[in-house]
């Protein structure tokens, strides 16, 4: 999802993890699980640390109570209007797999079919392409890391 | 002396709400008026009926003498409780409900009159002993005559309506040559908004602290003080963070100072509990400024330090029975501070903010107590003042009860409309507020811009992102699935 809060955007992409979950937040990895006590009322596990905070939904209006602040964000459509910058699609594990290769870094410019990484599943490799031609925002798999199908991998500007 | 039965409450908002615990607590049943815009309001819910008054537009409903003395008729209500706002300092009001033969918790119709008349109330002060702010409060009006007056008093000067209240027709001039075009357009507002242009000049002072003195009075003439507040913290006249003791008085000051209120309070012939408000300039001298006949907004403060309950003192002067307090019973202990929860939208200049109350959270600890008008689902609506609740903190000493204040202003969420909860925790934050360095333009002097929403961390987004996914709040037919909205493609796809 994409979210404004003032002038900034955040684009969020939760997913499953072998220990739990986490969300790529502008392409940096979160982990950290959630629990809602009550109607919009959750607790956040971030490690060992626990934040009690308050989130609402109103149509596109998020309100986020986070550690004594309150804040109104907006909901956006990823991709659907406005200029991409900012914005990124997530290339997505298609299958439960071993990372083995990464062939790209943050800020590559990459061409479309290009090879970004390798995925080892039911003992083949896989190669993760690019959909199309454009600069990628971030890489959220580590070589050896084992990955869910879902979960993010990269991104795409 | 009478037994009061059924209290009809002719207010709204968490005033109405806090008058209907004490009559709980007391035993007496309690009635709700309320407009159409309040009829789910929380004011009506606490209550043991309810009546329809009228419009939401207040001049139709809150403010309309006739229907809720009717309202009170018809419940079989033996009291009239006016809270503040409203009809609480009309004395045509007290004189109704009096003359429908109910019993109204504040002063007669004769002692609304007599302090809310500046002018007079100026004479009668100075001539009771207490010092007023030098200025003029004579009856002739003439432009020439006000204008020599402006001349003798020095500017910059403060004109205000005799009548009337609430920042309205009122200026501050700082130069002869601007006087009489600011005369004129105080007289034009003062005409349309009280029906009277009469006017008072006041020195403006320089950067004084508002300090006031909490009196109560019964009927046989006894009259008492509970100590001060301070109320400087102010913005465009209304007060925002309010505290007892004030940290700027010493203890021969605070005697002379509240023995000013009492005799202000005998001077006007004063029943039941009322506010007289000075102002205190920077060499320490106070100065008359007001008289508000009724309960005010920040009493809580002083309820926590003497450890009385006002409403249930009102009601028990308002039966006729003579006052349970003498002054030498009278003592402070510890420090208490109050924040007012304004629903007003810090990134559109304060403007009020309407809006459903989408989700809230009312502090809890020691020392704490939240008296507040909303709970979830609550509609703020534009028709009525923008305060949601009061956030009051008690501490052994200043610095316990903010430190208790800063904790509970964390802890005390209202999400769906905007409010000012992040200003007053930047000002009980704030080093001149700790240090007691107080006075009326704090507020324009240290945060004259808006200050800037924080940035989200990770962590918080990361939060939010997983508390939508995983919340029953979606908007229906949106996907609940986290990772249906990562994106179109897949390996392979």
């Amino acid at each position: 999802m994409r979210v404004r809060v003032g002038e900034r955007v955040h684009d969020l992409l939760p997913r499953a993890t072998s220990s739990g979950s986490e969300v790529v937040v502008d392409g940096r990895p979160v982990s950290l699980r959630v629990e809602e006590l009550r109607p919009g009322t959750f607790v956040a596990q971030l490690g060992s640390r626990r934040e009690i905070f308050h989130c609402v939904r109103e149509g596109k209006e998020i309100h986020l109570f986070w550690q004594g602040v309150a804040y109104r964000l907006r909901e956006e459509r990823e991709g659907a209007q406005g200029p991409r910058r900012g914005g990124a699609f997530g290339l997505e594990a298609p299958m439960p797999g071993k990372v083995i290769a990464v062939r790209v870094v943050p800020g590559q410019e990459v061409a479309l079919g290009q090879e970004l990484l390798v995925i080892e599943a039911m003992k083949m490799e896989n190669a993760l392409r690019a959909p199309r031609a454009g600069r990628v925002k971030s890489v959220s798999a580590g070589l050896g890391e084992m990955v869910s199908p879902g979960s993010v991998l990269v991104e795409l500007e | 002396m009478r037994s009061l039965g059924k209290v009809l409450i002719a207010n709204r908002g968490e005033i109405a709400v806090r008058i209907a615990r004490t009559c709980r607590v007391l035993g007496l049943p309690t009635v709700a008026v309320y407009s159409e815009a309040d009829a789910r309001a929380r004011h009506v819910h606490e209550c043991d009926e309810a009546f329809p008054i009228g419009p939401a537009e207040a001049a139709g409903s809150y403010l309309k003498i006739d229907a809720i003395v009717g309202a009170a008729r018809s419940a079989g209500a033996d009291a009239v409780h006016p809270g503040y706002g409203f009809l609480s300092q009309n004395g045509d009001f007290a004189d109704a409900v009096a003359a429908a033969g109910l019993v109204f918790v504040g002063p007669p119709g004769a002692v609304h009159r007599r302090m809310g008349d500046k002018k007079g109330a100026r004479r009668l002060m100075a001539a009771s002993g207490v010092p007023v702010v030098p200025g003029y409060d004579g009856d002739d009006q003439n432009d020439g005559v006000l204008l020599a007056e402006a001349e003798r008093i020095g500017w910059p000067v403060m004109i205000k309506p005799s009548r009337g209240g609430g920042g309205k027709g009122m200026r501050v001039v700082e130069r002869r040559d601007d006087f009489v075009a600011a005369l004129a357009a105080c007289r034009r507002e003062a005409a349309s908004a009280f029906g009277d242009e009469t006017m008072v000049l006041e020195r403006r002072l320089e950067r004084p602290r508002h300090v006031e003195v909490q009196v109560l009075a019964d009927a046989e003439g006894q009259v008492v003080h509970l100590l001060e507040r301070e109320c400087s913290i102010q913005r465009r006249h209304q007060k925002v963070v309010e505290e007892t003791p004030s940290p700027a008085l010493t203890q021969q000051l605070r005697e002379s100072l509240c023995a000013a209120g009492v005799a202000a309070a005998r001077a006007a012939g004063y029943v039941n509990a009322g506010t007289v408000e000075f102002l205190l300039d920077a060499s320490g001298r106070f100065h008359f400024l007001e008289m508000n006949t009724r309960l005010q907004v920040e009493h809580p403060v002083t309820e926590a330090v003497v450890g009385l309950d006002l409403v249930r003192l009102q009601l028990e002067v308002a039966a006729g029975r003579p006052l349970p307090v003498r002054q030498e019973d009278v003592s402070a202990r510890g420090h208490a501070l109050e924040c007012r929860l304004y629903a007003e939208d810090p990134d559109r200049g304060d403007l009020p903010s309407p809006g459903r109350v989408l989700h809230y959270a009312a502090p809890e600890g020691p020392g704490v107590r939240f008296d507040s008008g909303i709970e979830m689902g609550s509609e703020v609506t534009v028709h009525y003042d923008p305060l949601l609740a009061k956030l009051i903190a008690w501490g052994a000493d200043r610095k316990e009860s903010v430190a208790r204040m800063q904790q509970a202003l964390r802890e005390t969420v209202v999400l769906g409309v905007a409010t000012n909860l992040a200003r007053l925790q930047a000002i009980v934050a704030h080093e001149a507020f700790r240090a007691g360095s107080l006075h009326t333009a704090f507020l324009d002097d240290h945060f004259s811009s808006p200050a800037a929403t924080p940035e989200l961390a990770d962590d918080a987004l990361a939060g939010l992102a997983l508390a939508v996914a995983r919340s029953g709040s979606e908007p229906a037919g949106r996907a609940t699935d986290p990772f249906e909205s990562v994106g179109p493609w897949r390996l392979g796809a």
